[in-house]
């Protein structure tokens, strides 16, 4: 996935199933702040794309404006091959959209709450009986169905909020923070579920603000900051690995023999202990123990410090700067 | 639409806004209305608080009247018949208590939801703006009706009093429900266009008063403004007539101050007590012995009514057996509560297309510190 993750943002398929979404020099301005600008998006049917990017860049103002709630100021967008501007009720009908904050009726219970949104989507009463019942069971909450909404626990009304925005099927998923306020359990089963969905052809957009998180479960990501979708410095080139070895002293001499640019990890000169090195991707990392080896290093462990997602977040922060 | 040609996507764009499709935003469906409505009612019902204000109206109301039989039957011993009096002051008691409840009911409606982040979600679906808003209007109108038909017990106590026509019950209690949808949707318009809920709730209020006490106090205020001097015909006893039952009265002009009520009288016709008044369609006046009347409604009706020809004949020979030739005697009687109401149900239909529009999405703009979800 390193890869794709990378070059995802960049390349369009060019060829496969049509792009659940599509989103084209689209701005958004609120007042003198410029929420989009300029952004360019692609999400493919039958993957899950991950929206990445620091607090603040536009990453919710993007999902209103694919949810069909927000006008943009200027671009086109497509979802599921519609326009939410121009012809909302038809992308709406093919959306499901989950909020970061929303409020559930405190006084209805959840299976009420589901039959609510599946009556305001025109599915026929029978129809969503069973849809309910399905959706309740997926997300856990079928003890609870019938207990008022108000007794659920922040990540029950997460898990209820992630079924009203299945209640209708939708084509294209929007997902903003999905997986906050959840337990271990119900991460794992969230991204089993969002991979599923996926599988039967459903584009899946994920903001999240947990990288590993979404490193496990996206196929693609879009970094967005300050508005703009950016392509950050690819993983593949030059990260940061976690070097250890039983003597720090040796690695340290050898890497300085070498002349690699290594920085102090931790441990002192004459125990074990770590650096922090610059490799080329895997290949590097290949090299770099076949070397140590053959010099007679006592290597014990070599890992990438942060996950692909992380990295290409840093470098987006220091960009940023 | 099986796939989509990139063309007409990377096409250069204008740089002109996005053209929204306004389509649908005013459609409306039974099942729409009652999928909203059926979540308002189940969110209000459910909640006791509900149940006990329905108690605590019945017994306010009840309390009220009880003591208004008992402080009538007292004070009008041997005077008279005191029904048209009872029923009058049931009816201001309803509508008075009515529009003080009323307003809570939609004046929250759609910020509150905003706040509590169950609007948006709610607006994505298929429902479309005109449902929604439809459906709060409807919910709270039948919450208020539910007030209304608690009261109709005590409207019949007073009918048993006597003097006042069956019909007046169903007469008031339909135009008192027409007035309760107006304030709903006033409510409904408040809480669209202001974000916070207790700045809508007051301006609600605050509505409500202006139609209440503000428009007589206008009336009043402007009185003198309207008043002038001129020459108006006065049938009066002629000269050298002396002052009796036997008196000659003819017509003579004299100057008199006139106070040009026909342009102010509207400042009353839109009063929502005024409307009731004037509609509940009580019997004829009788003045008894001291010129007063026990019909309060009646009484408002006629006065209203007569505000707005206040230049008829100035008649100061009441008391002569010769009296004023009948067609100058009255004025304009034609009903002013149609044109109340219509005033009042146009305010709330003003605050409905507000609500529809402003839920309207894709949204342009923004309330000012919110966030759409």
């Amino acid at each position: 996935m390193s890869t794709d993750v990378a070059d995802s943002a960049v390349t369009p398929p060019a060829a496969g199933p049509p792009p659940g979404i599509v989103v084209r020099g689209v701005s958004r301005s609120f007042g003198a702040v410029r929420a989009l600008d300029a952004i360019d998006l692609e999400a493919r049917a039958g993957r899950i794309t991950a929206l990445v990017g620091p607090n603040g860049s536009g990453k919710t103002t993007l999902l209103l404006v694919l949810a069909g709630l927000l006008v943009p100021d200027t671009g086109t967008v497509r979802v599921a091959g519609h326009d939410p501007v121009a012809d909302g009720p038809a992308a709406r009908a093919r959306t499901g959209w989950m909020p970061d904050a929303f409020g559930t009726w405190d006084t209805l219970t959840a299976r009420q709450v589901l039959l609510t949104f599946a009556a305001a989507y025109r599915i026929p009463t029978a129809t969503a009986r069973v849809r309910v019942d399905e959706l309740l069971a997926t997300v856990h909450l079928h003890e609870y169905a019938d207990r008022p909404a108000s007794v659920l626990s922040r990540g029950q009304k997460q898990r209820l909020g992630l079924a009203r925005a299945l209640v209708h099927s939708p084509d294209v998923l929007l997902l903003d923070e999905p997986a906050s306020g959840l337990d271990p359990r119900s991460r794992v089963d969230l991204r089993i579920l969002l991979r599923k969905l996926a599988d039967e052809g459903r584009t899946v957009l994920v903001s999240s603000h947990v990288l590993s998180e979404l490193e496990e479960m996206a196929d693609d990501a879009v970094f967005i900051s300050r508005g703009r979708s950016v392509v950050p410095e690819t993983i593949t080139t030059r990260s940061t690995w976690h070097v250890r070895a039983l003597s720090l002293g040796a690695l340290t001499g050898w890497l300085t023999a070498v002349g690699a640019a290594w920085r102090p990890g931790e441990g002192t000169p004459d125990g074990p202990g770590s650096v922090l090195l610059e490799v080329s991707g895997d290949e590097g990392a290949a090299q770099l123990v076949r070397d140590a080896v053959a010099a007679g290093v006592p290597l014990t462990s070599l890992a990438p410090v942060a996950g692909a997602l992380e990295q290409a977040y840093l470098t987006l922060e220091e960009e940023r700067r | 639409m099986t796939s989509m040609s990139p063309i007409a996507i990377d096409e250069p764009k204008a740089p002109e806004q996005p053209r929204i499709s306004r389509r649908g935003t005013w459609g409306v469906s039974w099942h729409g209305v009652r999928t909203v409505a059926q979540l308002e009612l189940r969110q209000r019902v459910r909640s006791t608080r509900w149940i006990v204000a329905l108690v605590v109206w019945f017994v306010v109301v009840g309390g009220l009247t009880l003591l208004l039989s008992g402080f009538l039957s007292d004070a009008m011993l041997g005077t008279g018949n005191s029904g048209p009096l009872m029923f009058g002051a049931v009816v201001f008691l309803v509508l008075g208590l009515g529009l003080l409840v009323t307003p809570t009911l939609t004046s929250t409606a759609v910020n509150g939801d905003r706040n509590a982040g169950t609007l948006a979600t709610l607006q994505v679906t298929l429902l479309s703006p005109a449902e929604i808003a439809l459906g709060k209007l409807a919910a709270a109108w039948l919450a208020a009706c539910a007030f209304l038909v608690l009261s109709i017990p005590f409207l019949v106590v007073a009918l048993f009093m006597g003097d006042t026509p069956p019909f007046a019950v169903v007469r008031v209690v339909v135009i008192v429900a027409l007035l309760l949808v107006s304030v709903c949707g006033i409510g409904l318009g408040f809480s669209a266009l202001v974000s916070r809920t207790a700045g809508s709730t007051v301006l609600t209020f605050i509505t409500v008063a202006a139609l209440v006490l503000l428009t007589p106090m206008l009336f009043g205020l402007t009185f003198s403004s309207v008043e002038q001097e001129e020459n108006v015909q006065v049938w009066g006893p002629v000269d050298g007539s002396t002052f009796g039952e036997d008196m000659e009265c003819g017509f003579t002009t004299q100057v008199q101050t006139v106070a040009h009520t026909e342009r102010t009288w509207w400042l009353l016709g839109i009063n929502p007590f005024v409307v009731v008044a004037d509609g509940a369609g009580t019997g004829p006046i009788v003045h008894d012995d001291y010129g007063s009347s026990a019909d309060p409604l009646g009484s408002i009706r006629d006065g209203v009514r007569s505000l707005r020809t206040p230049n008829r004949v100035d008649n100061q020979c009441y008391y002569a057996s010769d009296s004023l030739p009948a067609n100058d005697q009255r004025g304009d009687d034609s009903a002013i509560w149609p044109w109340g109401l219509a005033a009042n149900l146009a305010l709330g239909a003003a605050g409905f297309v507000i609500a529809v529009r402003r839920l309207a999405i894709p949204s342009r703009t923004l309330a000012r510190g919110t966030r759409v979800a």
